[in-house]
């Protein structure tokens, strides 16, 4: 199809010369999705681990209910949040509907399930012998599952990138609780949406393009950190 | 995981916080409009002076006139601009916006195969022309969505006495733009509006048959949403927009919009 190389050709060109649409755009995508996997971190990863190491109360529970929420379809999260956020839901007064604050609400809530349930998996895969081993020698279980955090970070690297993957990515959110507005909360993935219902096939690729540039940019750092790992 | 990157993250993750919940310097209203106005490029072309006239930034959300109006409806906009006559009006007898005023219109076209099988070319009533598809067991594609140019489709089916039942009646369900290129790939008959044929025309092989009639008109109103009903809505900046929308110079701007040399959005607004 020529409107492939046509895009190619137009996306550089877009990306050569600066466009401000679509820097602004690569912005707001980056800038959500640093902030939401940040978050969504700090959360999942101590979540998960505990699960998978210590199978604390409700363990069932909780890990059945991360891979719910794993496979939750975007646009569902998207209208979850806009229900809590609009004017007449119980975070209204606050005025987050249609900003890039609501959009890394809805992707911290995405990547939550996605990353303590990799966490869990990583963890509960682990020998029994090293977690015991980190208890027998006097440590709290916190800080036995800090240390025992640390000797796994290439797998919690590729967690971190799984979930920067996702909420880089996603539609529904962006467009649900984003809005979609014009250097303000527009992503890299409703433009593309947005170019496609102008009918603008080849500007809808130049942002598919950078997107696709940032996944392989992220595989290529799973492979040298694993790399390095194994050294 | 060692502190300084720790605490390097941290910074970023608050300053992106920063600038997402910062002061609100610049005003801002609010505009909730359809697809068509947002896709054709008309919203921006068209606020950009009011925006550099005024200082207050416009914010267009671009959704279906049904969600435009629930929008306005629970507060989460200032001022709605839909295509959808007896839903404005509904929405304005319930209280939830006032002062609907006409603002513009463009039109919708009848597009379908060169070879013309029903042979409704340069017939003057789109009716007539449903009519005759039905009548000759010609493919017709249907936006099938609750969109506004599907509820003009199913008016238009109503006076040409109900849609075909065949198969050659196609349901669907999505946007203009794959509903043109679904027709294409059939060589299907299909009702679109115009600024998203202009945007696909050079892409499908289809020709415009049937067009230029009053009932072809897709008439725009503009909506304040009822600051008593929602006290949180920017009331005085959406009527400084509204104002200026349906002056003089708003109304020149909406008519020196144009794609190929096309003007696809036709000034209506009257004096008050």
């Amino acid at each position: 199809m020529n409107y492939i190389t046509g895009g190619v050709v137009e996306a550089a060109r877009l990306v050569v010369t600066g466009d401000p649409e679509v820097l602004h755009a690569t912005w707001v995508s980056l800038s959500c999705t640093l902030a939401s996997v940040s978050l969504a971190s700090a959360i999942a990863i101590p979540w998960g681990a505990w699960l998978g190491l210590f199978r604390p109360r409700g363990y069932r529970a909780q890990v059945f209910l991360l891979r719910l929420g794993m496979s939750m379809p975007t646009v569902l999260v998207g209208l979850l949040v806009f229900g809590l956020l609009s004017r007449q839901g119980p975070l209204g007064g606050l005025d987050l509907l249609y900003t890039r604050t609501a959009i890394v609400t809805g992707e911290v809530l995405l990547a939550i399930p996605l990353m303590a349930s990799l966490a869990h998996g990583l963890l509960a895969g682990l020998d029994r012998q090293v977690v015991e081993t980190a208890l027998t020698l006097g440590a709290s279980r916190p800080a036995a599952m800090v240390r025992i955090l640390g000797e796994v970070r290439p797998g919690l690297v590729s967690i971190v990138l799984a979930s920067f993957g996702r909420c880089f990515t996603e539609l529904g959110v962006a467009v649900t609780v984003g809005g979609n507005i014009r250097l303000y909360t527009r992503t890299l993935a409703s433009t593309i949406q947005l170019e496609l219902g102008r009918g603008e096939l080849a500007r809808a690729l130049a942002p598919g393009l950078i997107l696709l540039a940032a996944a392989a940019g992220a595989a290529v750092a799973v492979q040298l950190l694993s790399r390095e790992d194994r050294r | 995981m060692n502190t300084p990157a720790c605490k390097a993250l941290l910074a970023v993750v608050l300053a992106l916080l920063a600038t997402g919940c910062g002061p609100k310097v610049p005003e801002r209203v609010r505009l909730v409009t359809t697809t068509s106005t947002d896709d054709s490029g008309l919203s921006t072309f068209l606020l950009e002076p009011f925006q550099e006239e005024t200082g207050i930034q416009v914010q267009v959300v671009a959704v279906g006139s049904g969600q435009a109006l629930e929008l306005g409806r629970r507060g989460d906009a200032d001022l709605v601009l839909v295509h959808a006559r007896k839903n404005e009006d509904e929405f304005v007898a319930q209280g939830w916006g006032i002062e609907r005023r006409d603002i513009m219109w463009n039109d919708f076209l009848v597009a379908g195969p060169k070879s013309d099988p029903a042979a409704v070319r340069g017939l003057a009533s789109p009716a007539e022309a449903f009519g005759k598809i039905k009548a000759s067991g010609a493919t017709f594609v249907s936006r099938g969505d609750e969109s506004g140019t599907h509820v003009r489709e199913k008016a238009i089916w109503a006076e040409a006495g109900g849609p075909p039942t065949g198969p050659g009646y196609i349901d669907a369900g999505q946007g203009m733009g794959p509903c043109l290129l679904l027709a294409n790939q059939r060589q299907a008959y299909i009702l679109a509006d115009r600024g998203t044929w202009l945007a696909y025309a050079s892409r499908v092989g289809l020709d415009v048959l049937v067009e230029g009639d009053p009932a072809l008109r897709n008439p725009y109103g503009i909506i304040l949403v009822n600051p008593e009903k929602h006290p949180d809505v920017n009331a005085s900046g959406a009527r400084k927009l509204r104002d200026w929308l349906v002056s003089p110079a708003g109304q020149a701007r909406i008519g020196a919009f144009q794609i190929g040399g096309q003007v696809l959005f036709h000034p209506a607004a009257t004096g008050t």
